[in-house]
């Protein structure tokens, strides 16, 4: 096994949220971590793992989006003998290899409801059986869940239960995205080039000088560490800052970097945005005013019309637009399957049928 | 009071956290205040057995008040507990999670609360 990545950073949310771990990593409570895909919650797992009274026991990582609900159920909880067709031999359970140290869920939010049940008894009572078996373990785990969803949306749209929400968040911790903390970056780009310079002796790529590092910052990271991480590996091959930035995605700053431009709060909005929000900084007004005319009515008066302006109301009115069409392109790809395509859309199923709704969504008359 | 008792308030909304602090200290309380719950956990770990009860928010980014509380009861079993848990926030889910002394539900009775609490650490230092 690779040492596991330590948490890097040097931006003020960053030390706090290392400040955090260091003083509840022994509390052994209950922990949820948050933020966008590609953050590190799984790093911040690991560390808080390896600060714990547990860190010599194991940790033990399950992901709840990848595994469909009975196989997720056998992986957590194991099973007997003959429960079911094909269980050829007992298995034991993350839940068990799991005790006495660390079970990192992850991508709790796309657990199955059913499941969710279960595992809120497990975490009141410590007990669980293993399919098939009448027989109760006792289990000590020290449970830690990360997820990109908004829970508490989860929660309202019924896909995930209020009570296991609050078992589950005892202690939470949000890590920002990686365009919040610009300053983060140089470090992770340093660490990232000491880690895969041994891996190519004889790669001829250089460090980013000051203003490849520039643009570097400013640029707004959708994938956040992983997409710089990978960035990092590609220049190990390329050896080209160049092709590295035409390859990125969404990068319409060109050369012209103006990172105030992007570092300001309007630009930390959800990811799909950046791409219409930087067009339309390059595009000329009326380009502008046909996007904004989308959402509202420009054609009154100004002191109604900045009544009528809410940056909450369009981004509600704008992703709904676009999660729509999105909802019906990909019902269309797969034939209106709508288990196929929530997998697809990487929703639960549940999430599927509320959005459908909301947006009167329906497959044609046949 | 000859020796003021010393109260720990903690809630992530400002203007609570100054309406409690201003009914405490006017009632002769010695009252320090925390926005979430692992400012509320440095103080104390600053602090240990200097405050004798924790009034505390349930729902607080970070450390949330059943997690301070967990820690409470573990590291400083003497200190008394008194979580308050919001309108808005399901109560009955959450309540249910914390092991408080007492649990109060939102919107508060100042006086209510402070009873409590002299009930609390009086019988204490009696």
């Amino acid at each position: 096994m690779t040492s596991p990545t330590p948490l890097i950073g040097v931006s003020s949310p960053m030390l706090k949220i290392k400040e955090l771990i260091n003083h509840v990593a022994q509390t052994c409570l209950n922990i949820l971590i948050t933020g966008e895909t590609g953050v590190g919650k799984g790093v911040v797992a690991r560390s808080l793992h390896a600060e714990s009274n547990r860190a010599q026991n194991n940790f033990v990582q399950i992901n709840c989006a990848a595994l469909p609900e009975t196989l997720l159920e056998s992986e957590l909880y194991g099973y007997e003998k003959g429960a079911f067709t094909g269980a050829h031999k007992k298995r034991y359970g993350k839940f068990l290899t799991a005790d006495k140290g660390v079970l990192f869920l992850d991508e709790i939010g796309d657990m199955p409801l059913s499941l969710q049940s279960k595992m809120l008894h497990v975490l009141q009572s410590g007990e669980f059986s293993p399919l098939g078996s009448d027989q109760d373990y006792k289990t000590d785990v020290w449970v830690i869940a990360a997820t990109n969803q908004c829970l508490e949306e989860n929660i309202k749209n019924k896909t995930f239960r209020e009570d296991l929400f609050y078992r589950l968040n005892i202690i939470k911790i949000d890590i920002p995205p990686l365009r919040e903390r610009p300053e983060d970056i140089p470090a992770l780009i340093e660490y990232y080039f000491k880690r895969y310079l041994p891996e190519h002796p004889n790669t001829k790529a250089l460090r980013p000088d000051s203003r490849t590092m520039e643009r570097l910052c400013s640029y707004h990271w959708p994938g956040n560490v992983r997409q710089l991480q990978n960035c990092i590996k590609k220049q190990m091959v390329l050896s080209s800052w160049d092709k590295i930035f035409e390859e990125l995605p969404n990068d319409a700053y060109g050369t012209e970097t103006s990172s105030s431009e992007i570092n300001s709060p309007g630009h930390s909005t959800g990811a799909a945005f950046h791409s219409s929000e930087h067009q339309l900084d390059n595009d000329p007004g009326n380009r502008r005013l046909s996007i904004i005319s989308e959402f509202v009515d420009l054609s009154t008066s100004s002191e109604k019309l900045f009544e009528d302006i809410s940056l909450k109301k369009i981004k509600k009115l704008a992703s709904d637009k676009v999660e729509k069409e999105v909802i019906i392109f990909v019902l269309e790809k797969v034939g209106w399957n709508r288990s196929k395509a929530a997998k697809i859309l990487k929703v639960s199923y549940k999430t599927l049928l509320y959005k459908m709704s909301e947006f009167d969504v329906n497959p044609p008359m046949s | 009071m000859a020796n003021p008792a010393r109260l720990l308030i903690v809630d992530d909304n400002e203007d609570i956290l100054s309406t409690f602090y201003e009914f405490f200290n006017s009632l002769g309380y010695e009252v320090k205040t925390a926005v979430d719950g692992f400012a509320a956990l440095k103080i104390l770990r600053d602090k240990p057995d200097y405050f004798q009860c924790l009034i505390t928010d349930l729902v607080m980014p970070n450390i949330s008040g059943v997690g301070l509380i967990s820690i409470v009861k573990k590291e400083y079993p003497d200190l008394k507990t008194i979580a308050m848990t919001g309108y808005g926030d399901h109560p009955g889910a959450l309540a249910s999670e914390a092991q408080a002394d007492i649990v109060i539900f939102k919107p508060v009775d100042l006086f209510k609360i402070e009873r409590k609490v002299a009930e609390l650490i009086g019988y204490k230092e009696d």
